[in-house]
């Protein structure tokens, strides 16, 4: 926990040991009934998505049913259906899954690629920095959302990995620049240099020592990004580069309410997967902002 | 097509593509790329083949019940009631989601909204009949000699342009001058000009003035052609005139740009131009000089509306009428209380193709390839068996589409022959007809291989746009998945539009990898299809020829079928073919609707409706809905 080892004595006992990153965010979160209400519907949406989902059959839900078309909810279909006659509550249940699913991949590669590369960047500094900044500057002016639309217009089949894939290529710059901007600060202090005139490698400083230092940082990134990818993703959906109408995804559930008649009339369609969209991108991130105040002392309230 | 903004505007633009095509009758027009369309045939608003279809005896037919409607119980006429006011201002809307493209001249426009404005000022020479056929109740009269190659047109006296000039015969050849240029800019120029004696010397530069076409007197013009065929009388003549006082001293290549097509466009129509909003709106006021009578309208007002919007323009009052409605939108607005629904059979159709060859670009032709994946005639029939269009037609389009037979349409009566009986939705006959053939199951995945005993995997094209693409796609790969065929959605997504005639084959190299699709093809009023399925036609896109297919085409433009009986017993063989043979096999005919705000008199969608000067309100405002 960064820089605030010392004043945590107190509170631990037996070894002398700083309360574990993992406890203060979870006191935290405890003292935040939102962020603890957001964390329980997060893990029981999740739970119960995933868990559907394994007894759902996606072939069957995207079936075209000529016989069945906008139906309103009833008991055969909770939520009706759409206009080929496929079960929205089954669309909605994978679609959920693979937003969430999606939303996740992309977290952790942008994390993990933006993590080392702002490690890397950042520690050797000099030549080194200016050059990957440079490269990383180059990604950052590529236009995002019209390159996304012509890759996936390229690409000729994509699933839920290869659609991350191409999200992450253009979204780990944000995370690289400020893991470097810490990483930065971080080498410049006693502990990195005394580790240095010591003898130990680059890499054991930058990934053992350094990176541990930074952890609460990334975690809080990464959950705040989380919110943001399921929304670009549902986005790219919406406006047709996500995924085909046969992988639903809660954008494309969306994207039916650009139909006047469905907005007005149908709304069975639509509200659910926009009040779920909004529900999950709040959940995420209150559950962030608890973390944020974690991560800084002056700002924890547990 | 249903729903979705976007999508209303890619189908426009398909069947712009697709009248252009048909028009080219000739079959090796090759210009025609993506969305330019060259409708010679004329198009006033509103398209429409009126009283005839009565008796089209489709499965679909008249069902009240079930939230079905039937195109039958539609009028292409608006009822009248109560009296109407002197003078009033229409407002006319084109539903797209794109601004017009403003080329307002005839011989330059390649828009429909372009056309569509073009009809309320500036008239067709030619009026036709609901047959589609020329009559002499326009501004020009026709006679045809003994050979009918030669037609000597009189222009009648009191027809005059806007600027009080007369229209005359000169004017009228000036437009064929202007399209048969070597330096035309436009898609005009086709087999329906170069059919014209001297119009290919002409057109390379090689002769001062076109020997076919001779000015006789100020009013008389005499048109020679090479090749007398039935379709110069259905839109073979090109019947618009363009004024030389104005265009004389404009060279040609400057005419699509100048301010005399952009901004002060003129003829001798009803209405003349007044002011243009660029890509909005049009303001045109009445011509009270106009030949067949002043305009009962002060004017009219033809603006640009959303089609997500449609409705409610209509239900405020914010428009009259429009050029057409999106149909899906039909079912939850059709007791709107303050229009009346007119409708109509479109000259369209919706059909699977199947790639059965490739395009030889060197000489313009197609050529058959009998090692095609789709080759076997069985195949494509137990295809056909497979699939449920009625259903289709009943469910995604409350009964507004409907089942198709043929591939010449009921919107054109005369030569749709109901009587050919078209394999119907009968999945066990598709799996006895493919056991036959040899296409079964020897690996046990569940799929059928081809006779060979290799895997047989099925690439199907379909289009993007509209928003049951996407269900109808996956319910036609539903339905063959069911009879044990392999059908895949090639890359599995539809295609956008330009790229799925790309690759299907407008610009002749056809990809490989796509072995059936569906596409639509609009049809023109001629309803010689040698443009869609010649062997010299680009657009024959299943690539598709036979001696049987050139000989009957070929006899239907041919000077026996002059005779009307002749003609209908020869393109009733070519349906019969195509059934037999199905190169492609037609999925739905559509129907086209157009709602009119209560207030309009005399107003009319029907093909033969020349009257817009008759064209009354019976209140200053449209009504607005309760």
């Amino acid at each position: 926990m960064e820089t605030t080892d010392v004043k945590m004595d107190e509170t631990t006992q037996g070894v002398t040991k700083s309360p574990s990153g993992a406890r203060i965010f979870w006191r935290e979160i405890v003292r935040d009934k939102l962020a603890l209400i957001s964390l329980i519907f997060l893990v029981l949406i999740t739970a119960f998505v995933y868990g559907i989902s394994l007894i759902l059959d996606q072939k069957e839900i995207v079936t075209v049913d000529l016989f069945a078309i906008h139906q309103p909810p009833s008991e055969e279909f909770w939520l009706g259906t759409d206009y080929g006659g496929r079960d929205i509550f089954g669309q909605l249940i994978i679609g959920t899954r693979n937003s969430l699913s999606i939303g996740i991949l992309v977290t952790l590669m942008t994390g993990v690629i933006g993590v080392v590369y702002g490690l890397i960047s950042g520690y050797f500094g000099g030549h080194v920095d200016n050059i990957m900044m440079r490269i990383l500057d180059f990604f950052l002016i590529l236009p995002f959302l019209m390159v996304v639309i012509v890759f996936v217009a390229i690409v000729p089949k994509y699933s839920v990995f290869t659609f991350s894939l191409i999200m992450t290529a253009f979204l780990w710059m944000g995370i690289a620049r400020l893991i470097r901007s810490k990483v930065l600060q971080e080498k410049e202090l006693d502990y990195a240099q005394a580790s240095k005139t010591l003898g130990s490698s680059n890499i054991k400083i930058m990934f053992t020592q350094v990176l541990p230092n930074i952890t609460s940082l990334i975690i809080v990134t990464m959950t705040l990004n989380l919110a943001a990818n399921i929304g670009l993703e549902s986005g790219l959906s919406f406006l047709g580069f996500g995924f085909p109408e046969s992988t639903p995804s809660l954008g494309t559930l969306l994207s039916y309410a650009t139909n006047p008649q469905t907005l007005e009339y149908r709304w069975w369609i639509w509200v659910p997967a926009a009040v779920l969209i909004l529900l999950l991108m709040l959940a995420v991130r209150n559950v962030g902002e608890a973390l944020k105040r974690a991560a800084d002392a002056r700002q924890r309230r547990g | 097509m249903k729903k979705i903004s976007f999508s209303k505007a890619l189908f426009a633009l398909m069947l712009i593509l697709l009248l252009a095509l048909a028009a080219c009758s000739g079959g090796s027009d090759d210009e025609g790329s993506g969305d330019s369309g060259s409708d010679d045939a004329g198009t006033e608003e509103g398209t429409d083949e009126g009283t005839d279809e009565g008796e089209e005896g489709d499965s679909e037919a008249a069902e009240g019940e079930d939230g079905l409607y039937s195109i039958e119980d539609f009028s292409t006429d608006k009822t009248n009631e109560g009296e109407a006011i002197e003078g009033g201002t229409l407002q006319y809307g084109l539903v797209t989601d794109t601004a017009f493209e403003g080329t307002l001249n005839w011989n330059f426009y390649s828009g429909t909204y372009d056309a569509e404005i073009l009809g309320w000022f500036g008239e067709s020479l030619l009026s036709n009949d609901d047959k589609y056929r020329y009559t002499n109740d326009g501004a020009a009269t026709y006679e045809v000699s003994d050979d009918n190659r030669t037609f000597t047109f009189t222009i009648k006296d009191n027809v005059n342009w806007h600027d009080g000039e007369p229209v005359t015969a000169e004017d009228w050849a000036f437009s064929f001058e202007v399209i048969g240029d070597p330096e035309y800019t436009g898609v005009r120029y086709g087999a329906d000009f170069t059919n014209i004696e001297g119009m290919e010397a002409y057109n390379a530069g090689e002769a001062d003035s076109i020997s076919g076409i001779e000015v006789v007197d100020e009013k008389t013009l005499k048109i020679t052609y090479i090749k007398a065929s039935p379709s110069l009388l259905t839109g073979g003549i090109w019947p618009y005139a363009m004024p030389k006082h104005i265009f004389g001293d404009i060279p040609v290549a400057e005419m699509d740009s100048s301010p005399e097509v952009r901004e002060n466009p003129i003829g001798f129509g009803p209405f003349k131009v007044e002011s243009i909003v660029p890509g909005e709106s049009v303001t045109m006021v009445k011509n009270e000089d106009y030949w067949q009578g002043e305009p009962k309208l002060d004017g009219v007002t033809v603006k640009v509306v959303n089609p997500s919007t449609v409705v409610q323009a209509f239900e405020t009052g914010e428009v009259d009428a429009v050029d057409s409605f999106p149909a899906d939108q039909y079912p939850d607005n059709a007791d709107m209380s303050n229009v009346e629904f007119l409708g109509m059979i479109d000259l369209a159709y919706t059909y699977i193709g199947f790639k059965l060859g490739t395009w030889d670009s060197e000489n313009a032709e197609v050529v058959m390839d009998d090692s095609k994946k789709m080759s076997d005639v069985n195949l494509r029939r137990a295809m056909w068996y497979a699939v449920d269009n009625d259903a289709v037609g009943k469910n995604f389009y409350n009964g507004l589409r409907w089942n198709a037979t043929t591939l010449i349409p009921p919107s054109h009566p005369e030569y749709h022959d109901e009587t050919i009986e078209t394999p119907t939705y009968d999945p066990e006959e598709a799996k006895r007809i493919l056991d036959e053939a040899g296409y079964v199951d020897t690996n046990g995945d569940g799929m059928r291989e081809n006779p060979e005993g290799e895997e047989l995997v099925i690439n199907f094209a379909s289009m993007s746009g509209g928003d049951t693409a996407e269900p109808l796609a996956n319910y036609y790969i539903q339905s063959w998945n069911a009879v044990g065929l392999d059908v895949q959605l090639l890359d599995g997504r539809l295609q956008e539009f330009n790229t799925f005639y790309d690759r299907v084959g407008q610009s002749g190299e056809d990809d490989p990898a796509v072995d059936i699709y569906q596409g639509a093809w609009g049809v023109g009023y001629d309803v010689n299809p040698q443009g869609l399925y010649g062997h010299k036609a680009l657009f024959n896109f299943p690539r598709y020829e036979s001696e049987e297919n050139t000989a009957l085409l070929e006899d239907g433009v041919s000077e026996e079928s002059f005779d009307v009986e002749h003609r209908k017993q020869v393109y009733s063989d070519w349906q019969k073919l195509m059934v037999e043979e199905i190169p492609v096999f037609p999925t739905l005919y559509r129907s086209l609707l157009a709602p009119v705000n209560n207030r309009v008199q005399n107003y009319s969608i029907a093909v033969d409706f020349n009257a817009l000067h008759e064209i009354a309100v019976t209140e200053e405002e449209p009504i607005a809905a309760e």
